[in-house]
């Protein structure tokens, strides 16, 4: 058989080798050949997602060769209904952020697509292994690519900020590298569904929540979830526009797709004690979605509050795992089944949504910055006629951004909140007031700071609408917002198929 | 007495055929630099140098599967010989990376690859000691050819005040632990390390732990470790840098081998019970302290040469952990390591050394906008750095990989715990060079170049981080049949 997933995760990686020969003065032919490849993993992903959906229940494709015999590590890639949407979702952002950075990124072209096909490969890498050390390695391997797009394509703080991302990222992965060989100790495996099966430390309870806060923390800090969030708004504010695009729309999934694939399969009973006995995971996820909203309703740095708000909507990722969590044990009861799958795939139907919203945002956010150099939202005004054209476009992903029916986003949080409500009510009902908070700051500091009021003619009229390439960057993004706002069906299918088969799995 | 077998004449020379070659070569270089007139530029030096490690490095090769005793101090069994290959191939890159830095700063080129050359050699015959006597005098002949090479460039102030305050810290060191070889020999009457172990009884209890502590100081002056770390800063700024490349790998690949042998042969760990005297505590408190004091230190500093120095402090910490473990996992893991962090360290040290034949500075701030002066050796040092942080898919992460979980098997949650919080801390002191390299801009846009012995020097390092780190399987059966002749039989 055609090795596709193995070709998938490589073809970026082959781009970065091939740029690394093109002589830098050609920055002509290096973004050709970045944007070319990956194009080429986007083709290949989507081959991909539609070869599992018929099946998205199972694992597919899967591929598996000896890496490290002696400690039984395997190269071993699959894919099921969760993971294909997330590959698709990772090719997508990655083209088009490398077709929009090829007219704005000028400088140290060479090194720019080569770290960020590198930064591909590595995403790819982390959605597609089936074995803890490989994802180890891709989780890592993502930091430095990352932290150099950061550090030297930033903004003014960028030398901070890129420090705090990878210091915070790599003290939450170490004792998730500790924990990953604890559970092979226990198990005798390093595959992560073998793993599950076996319920690592299962009679030991100290062990066993030692291992899931190990885990725990490492992907929390990357969802971001409150109070681990702290470095996701220095790293958005000072990061290049696609490099906030890939931060937000991809990385923040990383975390969440840990707490799914891994977390709540190998430590159910942790997970449901954290949840319902010691409602810590809840708190977090409810802190996320309140505070980070509020926060929101306080900024007045245009990318600032898009980075904020990217902190309160993963909130809803983790609530939704948080049902379904809460709903262990009971699964026997089809009420409970169905609500906490209905919980889990609202939180991954939000990091598919999510990716594509918050990528269209800080597209939208670079592109007004490009033009103005400011994103101060007081200092705009009225823009509306000025720019209507990025007006309307502004408008539909704002509107998906806070959950309008028949955009995208509202489909998340309908299925989040029916599985929270269900088994967490309290918290399901403190998260519903997110929503109107974010109903707030997209209405009163996007649209009316920025689009309603008075013209100021003289320091504004000069701004020009949106050129061909920006909104070829940003159709594809509109498109998937409408399509699978108005049609969830295939998307919800792809996530219920693979979310049933994780909860029939749990005790 | 020990099952000593009965060997020809031409089987010792055989068994002993990659220490001969290392004399001879070393003896050749001599001559022939002796009666080649004074003038001379001599470039074939090192080349005859890199020919005598390639020999000796066959000649392990060749005697792969070997386990036997030899003159009844030395062995020849897969632990030792893996230690001779990794430290023939560490001698091989440092030789690579000496060559235009020696040629502008000293006179006296024949007697430096000599030097190294002799150095190999102690290195070899402490992988392979069985015996303390063998031991001690291994030891101290590689400890003097240390501080002679150190001292290297005499007319170097920093130099010679360096190789003194090596010198005289060795010289201490050494005499406390020839203190405590002979409190071993008092108490068992033997020297051979088996021996030793045969005639431990439980009624030494109260005298094992002295000798023990005294006996670790010197293995610990060795590897840097804490509290025997202090020569190594001062040392390591002062030496001319290709022997601070040295210094930083090839006595630590002769102390761990040392320490793991003694430890193992002589005072096995599953007997220490009832003797009372577990170094595995002792060598544990050691770990756990040199990991982190050598981190934190390190983010202080602002030359790199001494950066790397505390940075190679903390890297033996790491290592202690496989130590510690005292398992064949553990005794994979420092192999394994020790291998990584020889090629990762003499890359970053290739790098510095190409540096400063060009800049003459040492000064981080000095690395600014390299990527742009020398892209090539720029990226280098980076993934040396990262190998050294322990990122994958390098050398050390799987160095590091296999450490904690040597320690995990054993139990010692505690000691990786403080492994991988001090693996974090370590990111912070190597961004510093990142930073400067990749994200402060240049200065001057004067191209750097590296010379053909360097570049080579540098692909290899660069090589071996990538081959360790994504297909370690290549080396790794080999690590493990080196690490179980302490545990088979």
């Amino acid at each position: 058989m055609f090795p596709i997933l193995s070709v998938t995760l490589l073809i970026p990686l082959a781009g970065a080798l091939l740029i690394m020969i093109i002589p830098r003065e050609d920055a002509r032919t290096i973004r050709q050949v970045g944007i070319f490849f990956a194009f080429l993993s986007l083709v290949l992903a989507t081959v991909v997602w539609i070869l599992v959906a018929p099946n998205a229940g199972v694992m597919q494709l899967e591929e598996k060769y000896p890496w490290i015999p002696t400690f039984n590590i395997n190269f071993h890639l699959g894919v099921d209904g969760l993971s294909a949407p997330m590959i698709f979702l990772t090719a997508l952002l990655t083209t088009l952020s490398l077709f929009y950075s090829a007219r704005t990124i000028k400088e140290r072209v060479k090194e720019y697509y080569f770290l960020f096909l590198l930064l591909e490969m590595s995403m790819l890498g982390v959605f597609l292994s089936l074995d803890m050390v490989m994802y180890y390695v891709f989780w890592e391997i993502e930091l430095v690519p990352m932290f150099l797009l950061i550090g030297v394509w930033g903004g003014k703080n960028r030398k901070y900020a890129s420090l705090k991302f990878f210091l915070y990222t790599m003290a939450g992965s170490v004792f998730m590298l500790l924990a990953i060989i604890g559970v092979y100790f226990q198990t005798g495996t390093f595959n992560i569904l073998d793993a599950a099966a076996a319920q690592p430390f299962a009679g030991n309870f100290t062990w066993a929540s030692m291992a899931f806060w190990a885990f725990f923390v490492a992907f929390a800090i990357k969802v971001p979830a409150f109070p681990f969030h702290t470095w996701l708004p220095d790293a958005h504010t000072e990061a290049p526009t696609s490099g906030s695009v890939i931060l937000a729309g991809i990385l923040l999934k990383l975390g969440a797709y840990g707490l799914i694939r891994i977390v709540l399969p190998m430590f159910p009973a942790q997970f449901k004690y954290f949840v319902l006995d010691v409602p810590i995971v809840p708190i977090m996820a409810v802190m996320s979605i309140a505070y980070g909203a509020m926060v929101c309703m306080a900024q007045w740095d245009f990318k600032r509050l898009v980075a904020y708000s990217s902190v309160a909507h993963m909130g809803y990722v983790t609530l939704g795992l948080c049902a379904a969590a809460a709903g262990i044990g009971t699964l026997g009861i089809e009420k409970n089944f169905n609500a906490a799958a209905s919980g889990l795939s609202g939180a991954a139907f939000q990091m598919f949504a999510h990716g594509i919203i918050t990528g269209g945002m800080f597209f939208l956010v670079g592109i007004i910055y490009e033009r103005a150099h400011t994103r101060e939202l007081k200092a705009f005004g009225g823009l509306g006629n000025q720019v209507p054209y990025y007006y309307s476009i502004m408008l539909v992903t704002g509107f998906a951004s806070l959950g309008l029916p028949g955009l995208a986003g509202f489909w998340s949080e309908f299925f989040v909140f029916r599985g929270a409500i269900n088994f967490i009510p309290v918290a399901a009902f403190i998260g519903v007031l997110g929503v109107v908070f974010t109903a707030a700051y997209i209405l009163w500091k996007i649209v009316q700071y920025i689009f309603l009021g008075e013209l100021d003619k003289e320091k504004w009229g000069h701004l020009t609408d949106m050129e061909w390439w920006e909104k070829a960057t940003i159709w594809p993004l509109i498109i998937i917002m409408v399509v699978f706002g108005l049609y969830p069906a295939p998307l919800l299918d792809s996530f219920n198929a693979a979310m049933t088969t994780i909860l029939q799995s749990l005790p | 007495m020990f099952g000593e077998p009965t060997l020809t004449l031409g089987q010792t020379i055989g068994l002993l055929s990659p220490e001969l070659l290392l004399l001879l070569a070393g003896l050749v270089i001599l001559g022939l630099d002796a009666i080649s007139p004074h003038k001379e530029e001599k470039p074939w030096l090192p080349r005859v140098a890199l020919i005598g490690l390639a020999a000796a490095l066959v000649a392990t090769i060749m005697l792969w599967g070997y386990n036997t005793r030899v003159l009844a101090v030395l062995s020849c069994d897969p632990f030792a010989l893996m230690v001779k290959m990794v430290a023939l191939v560490a001698m091989g890159i440092v030789i690579l990376a000496s060559d235009v830095y020696i040629r502008a700063h000293s006179r006296y080129q024949g007697e430096f690859y000599a030097l190294l050359l002799f150095s190999t050699l102690a290195i070899c015959l402490l992988g392979g000691a069985t015996n303390l006597i063998m031991v001690y005098l291994a030891f101290e002949f590689l400890s003097i050819i240390s501080y002679i090479l150190t001292g290297y460039l005499r007319d170097d102030k920093r130099s010679t005040e360096a190789a003194i305050k090596y010198f005289l810290y060795g010289a201490g060191v050494s005499a406390v632990m020839l203190y405590g070889m002979s409190w071993f020999y008092g108490l068992t009457g033997a020297t051979d390390l088996a021996g030793i172990a045969d005639a431990l009884t439980g009624n030494l209890r109260p005298v094992i732990l002295p000798a023990l502590v005294f006996v670790a100081a010197g293995f610990a002056f060795k590897i840097g470790a804490v509290p025997f770390h202090q020569w190594a800063p001062d040392a390591y700024e002062g030496a001319p840098t290709p022997v601070t490349a040295f210094l930083s790998v090839c006595p630590k690949i002769a102390g761990f081998a040392v320490i793991l042998r003694v430890l193992l042969t002589a005072l096995p760990p599953e007997g220490l019970e009832i003797l009372g005297g577990d170094w595995r505590a002792l060598l544990m408190a050691i770990s756990a302290i040199t990991m982190t004091f050598g981190n934190l230190v390190a983010m202080w500093q602002t030359n790199i040469k001494r950066l790397l120095a505390y940075s190679s402090i903390a890297q033996a910490g790491y290592i202690l952990i496989g130590v510690v473990s005292a398992s064949e996992r553990g005794v994979t893991a420092v192999l394994l390591y020790l291998a990584a962090y020889a090629v990762t360290n003499l890359g970053a040290f290739a790098a510095v050394i190409a540096f400063s034949n060009q800049i003459g500075s040492d000064e981080i701030k000095d690395y600014a906008g390299l990527h742009k002066r020398a892209p090539g050796l720029a990226l280098i040092l980076i993934i040396c750095l990262l190998s050294l942080a322990g990122i994958p898919p390098t050398a050390g992460f799987v160095g590091k990989l296999w450490l904690f979980s040597a320690a995990l098997d054993e139990g010692l949650l505690w000691l990786a715990a403080i492994g991988v919080i001090n693996s974090v801390i370590s990111v912070s002191y190597y961004w510093k060079i990142i930073r400067a390299i990749y994200l402060t801009p240049a200065e001057t846009e004067e191209r750097i170049d590296t010379s053909p012995a360097l570049a080579i020097a540098l692909g290899v390092a660069v090589t071996g981080v990538f081959i360790v780190g994504i297909f370690p399987s290549l080396i790794l059966s080999l690590l493990q049949t080196a690490a179980q002749i302490f545990f088979v039989g």
